[in-house]
């Protein structure tokens, strides 16, 4: 297993990196009931290790007894009926469930899936929660329509079911969704806190931690928990006693975008972006998220620009990024984005150099 | 050259052959059109009073597409012509020919005289004439002076014919008499039996339509490109040795002589276009004999391989041609005229018909199979017209020609070998077989090459596509019909015609009739306004790229008012691509070709700009779907023509159907079914933490330095060092846990690549959902090294191993949950919940604990219960267990219990021994897991 998986603090208590936020879960499970929540934050900031926990905490180790099904849901939608399948966890006291693989289909799988849950309802047994848990991931990849159709069945089925969604940004989720639920921010750890875990881990792996080790990989996480620790790990198979000033390998598909920025930055010409839409391809193919791609590269060109430029450039990648999101096809924008920074960077080289 | 191959005929070659430079005379009667040449002799060969039927055609060319027009003999002043033209042709025949193409003269002029399939319209005696296949018709008995003129003429041309050669008659003229022979044969068949008195009704218009009036009858008159034509033709001659078989040289003399004369054309086309400069030039005698010779010359060695090649079944490689191209370009008329030329009856199954695959297929096998049993029995030639047509109907017809083509293709393979056997008799002898033959040459006609029906066809078939013929070819054309009509046009007017329907002859023949009818003259300002309407035509999606990335050459005229070219420009382009309709497969292309067009863009604004409008359109299309206000699309054209004038240049743009894009979304949708269901093997509690972005984005990488610890050395797990033996233990558990191994590949590409000879037998071991498919991207030199083929194996080894005892533990961990008692439930229950949160290998060691409870239960029950001991050593230690366990007394549990306690204890103490004693081998009784032999 590896120590992303072996050190994930099972229960609220041992929780390292939001301890306020553990601590406020805790007396809901002290209460015997909890509102819906909402949690949302970056990925490898610690949403669904919370989630889990919290759920342990209510129900107990029954909660994690959990199997894998793939359910197929009669959907009848008046003027046709059709079969929708969808992979989900279970356990008797809750289901997890990614509604947005079901693609535009999804609403049909929000409704049916709370209106089942409430028809079997739990036994209020004593001591025994009467209300199953539903966890939705990537709430902000539902279509609009499952959002309105969650939003009334949130409510209608409040007395048996509670809602636990799970989100990276809580702006995709509609008003009306957000306003029925407890939101909770849950922020990307801040290197300090890295750090702490870190060395937490190496505390239980009996490793030697060098100075300054764990702060050189929490930098180089990105604030990304999930990564730092796969940074630790993969450094401490590399080369065990640490070398004073041994770093991880960089991330393969982040290398590739920052030569994908070399190449830009090197010429700028319809050829050239020719060739940079062809290595798009390559990442795209390997299902990296195409926001990620535009942020890194970003990023990436940031470093090696001239400071007046930078405002402009930011701009304009927000004005790529936004439009990527209303379209499908993510290629277009991405080159879009490229053509505009070439566009943009030549004419600043004209200006200055001549 | 290409067209000799055409020449079917050893002989007929070969007599020209010594006959030499053929002398000019004679070349006239070869030349003249068949139909025009031999129309006086018939008149001479009749009776007097029959000379009018003349134009019933002989026996073997009737058909209803020519009774339909019957020529009447030429009336003097025709005559007079003929012979000034005659001179014209010595000079050029070629280009003479679409030119003077000489369709019957105008029927409702002279047709009123002689001939009418109505009694009340002629004048003055007539007798009723019936042809073999049941057309009837009016001939007025002819005049004096009719007859004597046509006798003059016909002598005339008899002599000019028989002014040398070998024979004392011409060839033709032979011919022409045994024909009328058979004719009149018919006539006075007919006559005595049939007799019908005439109907009089309203005055009928006989007017034609002026597309059928005039359409091609002989190949020489075809208008559609020289080329097509004549690969067509040669198409349809190699059929003939299959078709015809040792009837070869029965090709009928026209045939040879169009072909002759074709041949002359090609080879002069190149070095005089024009005419027109010709006839000023005068008599041209030497350049005329010129190619006569070299055609000569080729068609000997046509005759070498003729020769070499005896009448096997050599049919042609592709069975089926396809025709392709825009409307009103002359396929259907390419395709009767090439076949009937050929010397094939035309069968034609067109959208009109019932074209489903049940239906269709007994005509086809009709046509393709069957002789006819009729003694003028011509082989049938299958024309399948708007094969593209209905998408479900017809794909019934191209199913069972790629049906025939396969079965034949098999059947090839299987006998190489000819036989002597003539391809006829064969089909007959294989009437038995349940798959059909091809002996039969088809042609398939359509207008999008693309269309998803045709794909299979399209690979097997010969496909040509049809170029539209020069503008001034159709003007010539049409000039020359509207000077029969007697409609008066200009050449310009004409040709803005002819450009305004982009050569469509249909189109522009039907205006020009319908403006005919109504006395207007054709107006070169008022196209649009006029009764033309444009086509609604949609093109394919490679000719909608093509009209949107390359810029049509600025005419001249064009230029002067540039902005107004410019504004017909956007409209052509607008209509051209709403008519596609298919928006989101057209702006992948442009997307896919926009960058590789050289337009001059130093600052790349112009980039900028295309993209930003493609992104546009992509946003348009999101939110269309989304919300299907389907009317939004409307908007789509405007965003390819401002593309279009951003980047369009004038030299041909090379034109890639947009493959990377729709790769790009195959190879995802599979890369992330392939995480999805290794997510699903995995352990819910690791894989619910993970989402196949997390996974790509941040944790492939260090995954896979994780799994290829620099460390490890190939050795067995006991033989390693403390420390080692812990990180290869961790890994094993890494790799179980995320259900990761290794598994036999054939052989790496890479490897071969590199140069070191790895030889296929050894297998090379990868890693099993393939994870580092992920981060190997291309011209991306990734960093991670792969561990040797030793490790692997051990890694393997060992995965295994953890797995028999996971599963094993598993299977206890259900079974023991099941059977203990309430008292240890709940320990147990915290036990093995524990045993499954915790790795495995500290877990096992209590799961032991767990399950020896169990274990030792079916022991003792064992041991009370069977005291002799089985007769058959179990193979399956479980299946024991359940035996055992059904039979067991429910209350047994329970008395057992504290005993079980203390055993668990002392059985933990002891290792598993195993005593043999010698030759009693079922001392073995106790059920042994495969774990504990593991261990």
């Amino acid at each position: 297993m590896l120590w992303v998986d072996k050190h994930r603090p099972k229960t609220l208590d041992k929780v390292i990196v939001h301890e306020q936020v553990a601590q406020n879960l805790k007396k809901f499970v002290a209460e015997q009931d909890c509102p819906h929540l909402l949690f949302y934050g970056p990925p490898g900031s610690g949403k669904k290790t919370l989630i889990m926990a919290l759920i342990k905490q209510m129900f107990g180790a029954g909660a994690e007894k959990v199997k894998m099904e793939n359910k197929t849901w009669k959907i009848d939608t008046g003027t046709r009926t059709f079969d929708l399948e969808l992979a989900m966890l279970s356990s008797s006291h809750h289901v997890e469930m990614n509604p947005s693989d079901a693609g535009f289909q999804d609403r049909y799988v929000v409704q049916e899936v709370i209106k089942e849950m409430a028809k079997s309802r739990p036994i209020d047994a004593k001591g025994k929660r009467a209300f199953k848990v539903l966890v939705l991931n990537e709430v902000d990849k539902l279509s609009r329509e499952a959002q309105h159709s969650l939003r009334r069945t949130m409510e209608k089925y409040s007395a048996s079911c509670r809602l636990i969604l799970c989100c990276n940004s809580s702006s995709k989720v509609t008003e009306a969704v957000r306003s029925r639920c407890l939101n909770v921010r849950v922020n990307a750890p801040s290197e300090d806190q890295i750090v702490q875990v870190l060395e937490f881990i190496g505390k239980k792996e009996n490793l030697q931690l060098p100075f300054g080790f764990a702060a050189r990989i929490a930098a180089q996480s990105n604030r990304n928990l999930r990564r730092a620790i796969l940074f630790f790990e993969t450094c401490k198979v590399q080369q065990y006693p640490f070398s004073p000033n041994q770093v991880p390998p960089p991330l393969d598909w982040e290398q590739y975008v920052s030569e994908i920025a070399t190449d830009i930055l090197s010429e700028q010409s319809p050829k050239r972006l020719y060739s940079v839409r062809q290595k798009f391809y390559e990442l795209l193919v390997n299902c990296i998220p195409p926001e990620s791609i535009l942020k890194k590269l970003l990023t990436e060109l940031m470093k090696k620009l001239d400071a007046d430029l930078k405002h402009e450039v930011c701009r304009w990648a927000a004005h790529y990024e936004h439009k990527m999101r209303l379209g499908s096809k993510a290629i277009f924008h991405l080159e879009a984005f490229v053509a505009k920074f070439m566009s943009i960077y030549k004419e600043f080289l004209v200006a200055t150099f001549g | 050259m290409e067209v000799d191959m055409d020449m079917p005929d050893p002989e007929e070659l070969e007599w020209m052959e010594s006959n030499g430079l053929l002398p000019e005379e004679e070349e006239y009667a070869y030349f003249d059109d068949p139909e025009e040449g031999f129309l006086p002799a018939a008149a001479v060969a009749s009776k007097p009073q029959v000379a009018a039927a003349s134009p019933l055609k002989p026996a073997d060319e009737v058909s209803e597409a020519n009774l339909k027009r019957p020529p009447p003999p030429p009336p003097p002043e025709q005559e007079e012509e003929r012979s000034k033209r005659r001179n014209v042709e010595r000079e050029d025949p070629v280009d003479e020919d679409w030119l003077r193409y000489s369709p019957p003269p105008a029927v409702e002029v002279v047709a009123e005289k002689t001939v009418s399939r109505f009694a009340s319209e002629i004048q003055g005696d007539s007798m009723p004439v019936t042809a073999p296949n049941g057309e009837r018709v009016y001939a007025k008995l002819a005049t004096e002076k009719l007859v004597s003129e046509v006798i003059e003429g016909a002598g005339r041309r008899a002599s000019n014919a028989n002014h040398t050669g070998l024979l004392s008659e011409s060839f033709q003229s032979l011919t022409m008499q045994a024909e009328q022979d058979a004719l009149a044969k018919a006539l006075l068949e007919s006559t005595d039996t049939q007799y019908v008195e005439g109907c009089p009704v309203t005055p009928v218009v006989t007017e034609q339509l002026w597309v059928e009036k005039y359409a091609p009858h002989s190949f020489t008159e075809l208008l559609s490109d020289e080329h097509t034509n004549r690969e067509v033709l040669l198409w349809l001659k190699q059929w003939d040795s299959c078709v015809f078989g040792s009837h070869i040289r029965a090709t009928s003399d026209d045939t040879l002589s169009a072909l002759r004369q074709h041949s002359c054309a090609i080879q002069k086309n190149s070095s005089n276009r024009s005419f027109f400069s010709k006839i000023k030039g005068g008599y041209v005698t030497s350049r005329d004999s010129m190619p006569q010779n070299e055609s000569g010359s080729n068609s000997e060695d046509l005759k070498n391989n003729f020769n070499k090649k005896p009448s096997v079944d050599n049919v042609p490689e592709q069975k089926v041609l396809l025709l392709c191209g825009p409307a009103g370009l002359g396929k259907t008329t390419l395709a009767h005229v090439a076949a009937k030329h050929c010397g094939y009856h035309v069968v034609e199954i067109n959208a009109s018909d019932d074209r489903s695959a049940s239906s269709i297929e007994p005509k086809i096998l009709d046509v393709v199979q069957m002789n006819s049993i009729m003694s003028d029995s011509k082989p049938k030639c299958l024309v399948i017209d708007e094969i593209d047509g209905a998408l479900g109907d017809g794909k019934g017809a191209v199913e069972v020609i790629l049906k025939m083509i396969n079965a034949e293709k098999n059947k090839n393979s299987d006998r190489s070998t000819g036989t002597d056997e003539t391809p006829v008799q064969k089909a007959s002898t294989r009437k038995g077989h349940k798959i059909a033959k091809l002996l039969r040459p088809i042609i398939c006609i359509c207008n999008d090459l693309y269309a998803p029906a045709l794909r299979k066809l399209r690979q097997v078939a010969k496909v040509h596509i049809f170029v539209q013929p020069t503008i001034s070819r159709v003007v010539n054309r049409l000039k020359y019909i509207c000077k029969k009509e007697g409609f008066k046009t200009s050449s310009i007017a004409l040709s803005a015609l002819a450009d305004y329907t982009e050569c469509d002859i249909r189109s522009c023949l039907n205006t020009l009739q319908f403006l005919n009818k109504k006395r207007e003259a054709l107006n070169i300002s008022g196209f649009e306004s006029q009764v033309i309407g444009r086509k609604d035509m949609s093109k394919s999606i490679f000719d909608v790229w093509k009209q949107v990335l390359q810029k049509k050459k600025p005419k001249r005229a064009e230029m002067a008012d540039s902005h107004v070219s410019g504004d017909k420009d956007i409209g052509s382009l607008f209509s051209l691509i709403s008519n596609r309709g298919d928006y989101d497969v057209t702006m992948d292309g442009i997307h896919e070709n926009l960058l590789r067009l050289s337009y001059h863009d130093p600052m790349l604004q112009k980039t900028v700009k295309c993209l930003d409008v493609l992104g546009v359109s992509d946003s348009l299309t999101q939110y269309v779907y989304r919300t299907q206000h389907m009317s939004i699309q409307a908007y789509q054209p405007s965003i390819a023509i401002t593309i279009s004038r951003m980047v369009a240049q004038v030299e041909k743009p090379n034109i890639e159907w947009p493959k990377a894009l729709q790769r790009c979304r195959a190879v995802l949708l599979e890369k992330k079914d392939t995480l999805k269901t290794w997510q699903n093997r995995m352990s819910p509690l690791i894989s619910r933490h993970l989402s196949v972005e997390s996974f790509v984005e941040d944790i492939a990488s260090p995954f896979l330095h994780i799994l290829s610890p620099l460390s490890l050395r190939p050795v067995a797990l006991n033989l390693q060092s403390e420390r080692a033996k812990n990180e290869l233990v961790q890994l094993v558990d890494t790799m179980v846990a995320y259900s990761v191994t290794y598994r036999n590949t054939k052989f790496e590409p890479q490897e071969r690549a590199n140069g070191s000879i790895v030889p296929t037998d050894i297998p090379s071991l990868s890693l099993d959902p393939p994870i580092s498919d992920i981060i190997s991207f291309k011209g991306y030199q990734s960093e991670h090294i792969g561990l040797s083929l030793a490790v692997k194996q051990v890694l393997v080894h060992e995965v295994e191993k953890q797995k028999i005892m996971k599963d094993s533990a598993g299977k206890l961990l259900n079974q023991t949950s099941e059977a203990v008692t309430s008292e240890v439930s709940t320990v147990t229950c915290q036990e093995a919940a524990a045993v499954t949160a915790l790795d495995s290998s500290k877990g096992s060691s209590k799961l032991k604990s767990a399950t020896v409870p169990m274990q030792f239960n079916s022991a003792s029950s064992l041991r009370g219960k069977d005291m002799s001991p089985a007769k058959k050593p179990s193979s399956r230690p479980t299946d024991f267990f359940h035996s055992f366990r059904k039979e067991r007394p429910a209350g047994a549990k329970s008395h057992n219990d504290a005993a079980q306690q203390g055993a668990t204890v002392q059985r933990d103490l002891r290792p598993l021994i195993f005593k043999y004693n010698e030759g009693y081998t079922n001392a073995v009784k106790r059920p042994v897991r495969v774990r504990d032999l593991l261990l």
